[in-house]
């Protein structure tokens, strides 16, 4: 899910060497690694540059940042600063995140979307009314509604029995009728709900003791998206239409959100959950979804005398336009909200205005003030007929919905035995592919170890430890991704099965893993018994008095450490002794627990 | 109806100026612009066919079918569609040999189409809109697009950016407006250079200069005819209509059109179009007729009157019975259309940008310094001053400080304006799920003169203000605000009346024929009998 190019190709070939024995889930996850390979780099923005933050990237920082925080606050908050003026003012954000949808086709013409077709020329998918042509009309595709109905069912959304289409109109050459196409007057969903705990990123401190923090969702509107225009400087742009027409959903906040950091999470938040119903094809990293953030600051105790979507007491609030990634929503919000608050401190005002954002930047710049806003000139579009949806197609959609990523990590949780951060961990990486994967192999391994070990929870939090730490080890760097990863699941079950056998050490099922992950995958490829006989790697016991020897000529040789334990009572060092037999002696026969038995004897601790 | 939407109503209506000043005559034109081809060798001036066409004009107000077409103007040779292609559609043989003139806000991918508009100078059109192809399946030839106010925004169709379209009427030496927006079709029909047109009706486009021109204008239902293909003025009350010689034509024309077209999302479905078969009533006995007393104003002149009088009488002796009906909104239904239309053509002319097509500026178009967008020179140049008039009107009236006092109170108005005719007209209508409270006496259909006077000169219009102009449009308006069928037949004027006008002026009024919706086949039933009942012109 990292870097591009992805090699999804090896990702099929591993499901076709284990083979889908495990049990179906609900609703079968569609496979995103070919639509990610497919995926066109169109971006609504300049996309996929230095602004992408990689997911996995993400959450190793937010554990860090997390670490940070819990040992700073653990120090007495000695090294965190904390702005004084944020316990004078209160920060208030509403979110608008535009996606694009996962349609075969336009909104309004039966034109293929750059997602179905692949790469197209450019405007080679471009139908008379796209490209506005006199006396063309909009023809309502009502399969692009489909994607747009999971996404508001997902967002615990009321959908309309019935919407309008209405046209907003501004200049632009990258519109070329001159309107966009929206649901202004009557979007299809209204009052939905996104519901984030401290996993998804929420500060503790925000949720006041409660398990959850609810940020309402005013409306979801369907709309057109706009053409691609690039620059050929110094004078020339280059218009490419095969974006324009490609559906879009705008969700919008309410502006229930008061840290940067909840804005951040809220983004992915929606991100995440548009992708587990297959409602969007790519996320922030490929520029398809972006963000608008509102932004006010009042007095903590006052109510300030602005107001909108339906919540008043606000500070005057600015618009920041088309953030694309999760950390330029928190830094543009702190930025902006600093800059608020210094204005209002030296006595100045707020201007309702339009503000931009760049990344690496420290400040928000103005892009247009309340006198040069665009008058959108809202107007009901007389050619299209309401869109009336039926609750009955409501109801199917929502019977067939794939699971979303909260009852997902609750079920790895119970299910699999896995810890909250890891089931989030694992839910939310490779799109899902790194928990299939995990699931395939703590199925497998039920079946190896037959009634063995029947616990599921506790294989489940073996295999979860495997995959999530020992494989996501053998990925050295940020840059390879998951699909580099070339383990079957069945392998990774029979490595996992001979050491819970005690059939080979811990220590050598690691080394089995990283080596069959170097291995081709051809007919040559050796099994995980091969390799182990061929190593001569099964695990041979020594006796209790070759225990005894080894432990006692590798005393002999450091006296300073034993007299270490003996006498300093330095008892954490008797460990050491046990690493030095695990090394010392001959691969696959020394197991940890009986050396430390053997140690601790002869020292007497 | 607040005072603010009020303040859009028009000013008192014009004072006759019948021949009270003489200039210039203006020197003919054609109404029609045509792609150079060898053919246009064999057509011959139009000038010089002038005395004949106004002597066979003479005749006109009667029955006008091919034979009698003055021969003289019958000579543009159209390319005729081959027969195989004709054969295709059953009906083919309907129109087979028929040269039909297309209104050029009409969509041909042969012929450049530009809406008599500067900003679409060169444009030719890459597909076919689906009335020209019905019409060509139905085995006519397409010869020659029609001139018309640009954009459909006129009522005598001056505003041209070529060159305006001139009446082969005149009184005193004066030439006469030929009505509007679609003038160019009503001219071809009048002068035999096409069996019949297409023309659009927005808010009494075919209607007008049919009447002006004494030929028979027909706007069917909203949404019976396709749009796909139909530059856009105001999408909401743009219908194509067709305009012939005789009602029968009109009718015929109508029948090879009127079909359902899943490219236009407002076509009505073949579904409904069955439900409408019959509605309404085409009995051509014993009709119950109405006549709105809204529509007997001031402004009606002398002739109008009487010819409405005289076809009224003529009715009842004919055992129709005459009922006064009021239509309460009409008032309104004229202010309302002028903040609607505009609105809507702000909306529909932000396309032409001169980007994908048209014409663009010669110079450098941008002005980043006075922060204008790329395009705002092609624009400023390539609308004419009435175009960029309504443009402001409808954006203004859709800014968010307006747009409660203007566009939404004229919808409301729009909704009255419905309700009328709905209460008045004895049939249901059949797009509403139940029907309002009924009037005491309901109607078949009602008759009002098509405009309140006969085509004032050119030279009275260039002394008319705008608001003036728009006055014109008060009985069209309504139906087209209701998406009624509508039908202007001319009726001629009273011999006596006749004596005392200049021969070379239209002599007769256009009378309007207005049914509830989708009762068309009973609105052009109505039509003929109008046209029996007419005194025989010797």
């Amino acid at each position: 899910m990292t870097g591009l190019p992805l090699r999804p190709a090896q990702l099929r070939c591993l499901s076709g060497i284990s083979g889908r024995l495990y049990a179906p889930r609900v609703a079968p996850r569609a496979c995103y690694a070919t639509k990610w390979l497919s995926s066109r780099g169109l971006a609504t923005t300049p996309n996929a540059g230095p602004e992408a933050v990689p997911l996995r990237k993400h959450l190793k920082d937010e554990a860090k940042r997390k670490k940070a925080e819990a040992k700073a606050s653990y120090n007495g908050n000695k090294k965190q600063k904390v702005d004084p003026r944020l316990e004078k003012w209160e920060l208030t954000v509403g979110i608008e995140v535009h996606a694009e949808l996962n349609t075969a086709c336009k909104l309004f013409s039966s034109a293929k979307t750059a997602s179905a077709e692949g790469n197209g020329l450019p405007n080679s998918q471009v139908a008379l009314f796209d490209a506005a042509m006199p006396g063309a009309q909009p023809q309502f595709q009502h399969a692009t509604l489909l994607p747009a109905l999971r996404a508001a069912i997902a967002l615990g959304c009321q959908v309309q029995r019935k919407s309008g289409w209405d046209r907003k109109h501004y200049f632009h050459w990258d519109q070329p009728n001159g309107y966009q196409i929206t649901q202004y007057y009557e979007p299809f969903a209204r009052d939905g709900i996104l519901e984030l705990t401290v996993e998804d990123g929420v500060p503790s401190s925000e949720l006041n003791g409660a398990s959850s923090l609810k940020i309402g969702v005013k409306q979801i509107q369907m709309e057109q998206d706009t053409a691609k225009t690039t620059a050929h400087p110094p004078s020339t742009y280059h218009i490419d239409y095969n974006r324009a027409g490609h559906p879009l959903i705008e969700v919008i906040t309410l502006p229930h959100i008061h840290s940067p950091k909840t804005a951040a999470a809220v983004v992915r938040k929606i991100q995440a959950v548009l992708k587990s119903v297959d409602a969007c094809v790519t996320g922030m990293e490929l520029g398809g979804l972006r963000a608008d953030v509102n932004v006010s600051v009042r007095q903590r105790g006052t109510d300030g005398a602005s107001s909108y979507s339906g919540v008043s007491g606000l500070g005057q609030r600015t618009e920041i336009k088309n953030l694309s990634s999760f950390k330029a929503v928190e830094d543009a919000i702190i930025a902006e909200r600093d800059r608020q608050i210094s204005v209002l401190e030296s006595g100045g005002v707020i201007e309702g205005e339009t503000r931009g954002w760049s990344l690496g930047a420290t400040e928000t710049t103005r892009l247009r003030g309340k006198e040069g806003e665009v008058d959108y000139r809202y107007m009901p579009d007389a050619d299209l007929p309401p869109l009336l949806i039926a609750p009955e197609l409501i109801e199917h959609l929502r019977s067939s919905l794939p699971e979303l990523p909260d009852s997902t990590e609750e079920r790895v949780q119970r299910d699999y035995g896995l810890s909250a951060k890891d089931a989030k961990s694992i839910a939310s990486q490779d799109d899902g592919d790194r928990l299939e994967y995990m699931e395939e192999t703590v199925h497998l391994l039920k079946e190896k170890l037959d009634s063995a070990v029947s616990d599921q929870p506790k294989l489940g939090k073996i295999v979860g430890n495997w995959v999530l730490h020992e494989l996501g080890g053998l990925q050295t760097s940020n840059e390879e991704s998951w699909d580099s990863v070339s383990v079957a699941s069945a392998e990774l079950a029979d490595i996992i099965a001979n050491v819970t056998q005690k059939q080979i050490t811990a220590r050598v099922g690691k080394q089995l893993l990283a080596k069959l992950n170097g291995l081709p995958l051809d007919d040559k490829r050796p099994s995980v018994e091969d390799l182990i006989d061929e190593g001569n790697l099964r695990l041979r016991p020594l006796s209790q008095e070759d225990y005894e020897a080894l432990a006692q000529s590798i005393m002999d040789e450091n006296p300073d450490m034993v007299s270490a334990v003996k006498d300093k009572g330095q008892k954490g060092k008797a460990m050491w002794f046990v690493g030095q037999m695990v090394r010392r002696g001959e691969e696959g026969t020394v197991e940890p627990e009986q050396a430390r038995a053997v140690v601790e004897k002869l020292l007497g601790v | 109806m607040t005072s603010d939407a009020r303040e859009a109503t028009p000013g008192p209506p014009p004072t006759s100026r019948q021949g009270s000043a003489i200039s210039t005559r203006l020197a003919p034109q054609s109404c029609i612009f045509k792609e150079a081809s060898k053919e246009d060798v064999m057509r011959p001036n139009l000038q010089k066919s002038r005395k004949a066409l106004l002597l066979s004009l003479r005749r006109f107000n009667h029955h006008v079918s091919a034979q009698k077409q003055p021969t003289g103007l019958n000579a543009i040779v159209h390319q005729t569609r081959d027969a195989s292609s004709a054969a295709t559609n059953p009906s083919a043989s309907s129109l087979v040999g028929k040269t039909i003139a297309v209104k050029d806000n009409i969509v041909t991918a042969s012929q450049p189409t530009t809406a008599a508009s500067k900003v679409l100078s060169g444009f030719t059109s890459p597909f076919d809109a689906t009335v020209v192809k019905l019409l060509q399946d139905a085995g006519a030839s397409i010869g020659s697009k029609a001139s018309l106010d640009e954009f459909g925004m006129g009522s005598h169709s001056q505003t041209a950016f070529n060159s305006p379209v001139v009446s082969p009427f005149s009184r005193n030496g004066e030439p006469l407006s030929p009505g509007g927006s679609s003038g160019g079709s009503a001219v071809a029909v009048a002068t035999g250079e096409a069996w019949a047109a297409l023309g659009t009706d927005t808010g009494g486009s075919v209607r007008l200069p049919a009447a002006y021109c004494g030929v028979v204008g027909f706007k069917p239902s909203y949404g019976l005819l396709s749009r796909w293909g139909v530059i856009q003025y105001a999408n909401s009350l743009d219908t194509v209509g067709v305009l012939a010689g005789n009602v029968v034509d009109a009718a015929k024309l109508f029948g090879v059109l009127n079909v359902y077209d899943k490219n236009d999302p407002t076509s009505v479905s073949d579904a409904v179009r069955q439900r409408l078969t019959g509605h309404g009533g085409s009995k051509r006995k014993g009709l119950r007729i109405g006549v709105p007393d809204e529509y007997n104003i001031e402004e009606l002149t002398a002739p109008v009157r009487r010819a409405w009088k005289g076809t009224l009488s003529r009715l009842q002796k004919a055992g129709h019975t005459i009922l006064p009906v009021s239509l309460p909104a009409t008032r309104q239904a004229l202010s309302a259309y002028y903040v609607l239309a505009p609105a809507e053509a702000s909306s529909n002319l932000a396309k032409y940008d001169g980007i994908r097509y048209g014409n663009r500026t010669s110079g450098p178009d941008a002005l980043p310094k006075e922060d204008l967008p790329l395009y705002a020179q092609t624009r400023g140049e390539g609308f004419g001053d009435e175009v960029r008039r309504r443009i402001l009107l409808g954006a203004y009236a859709l800014s968010s400080e307006a747009i409660d006092n203007y566009f939404i109170q004229a919808q409301k108005v729009r909704r009255l304006v419905q309700q009328d005719f709905d209460r008045v007209f004895a049939a249901q209508n059949p797009l509403l799920d139940s029907a309002e409270g009924h009037a005491n006496d309901v109607v078949d259909f009602l008759i009002t003169p098509t405009a309140p006077r006969l085509p004032p000169t050119l030279a009275e219009l260039k002394r008319q203000t705008t608001v003036e102009g728009y006055m014109l449009d008060v009985f069209t308006v309504p139906a087209s605000l209701a998406g009624l069928p509508a039908l202007s037949v001319p009726v001629p004027l009273p011999e006596k009346a006749r004596k005392d006008m200049d021969a070379d002026d239209v002599q007769s009024v256009g009378m309007q024929v207005i049914g509830q919706y989708g009762s068309d086949e009973g609105v052009l039933e109505l039509g003929r009998t109008l046209e029996d009942l007419n005194p025989t012109v010797e």
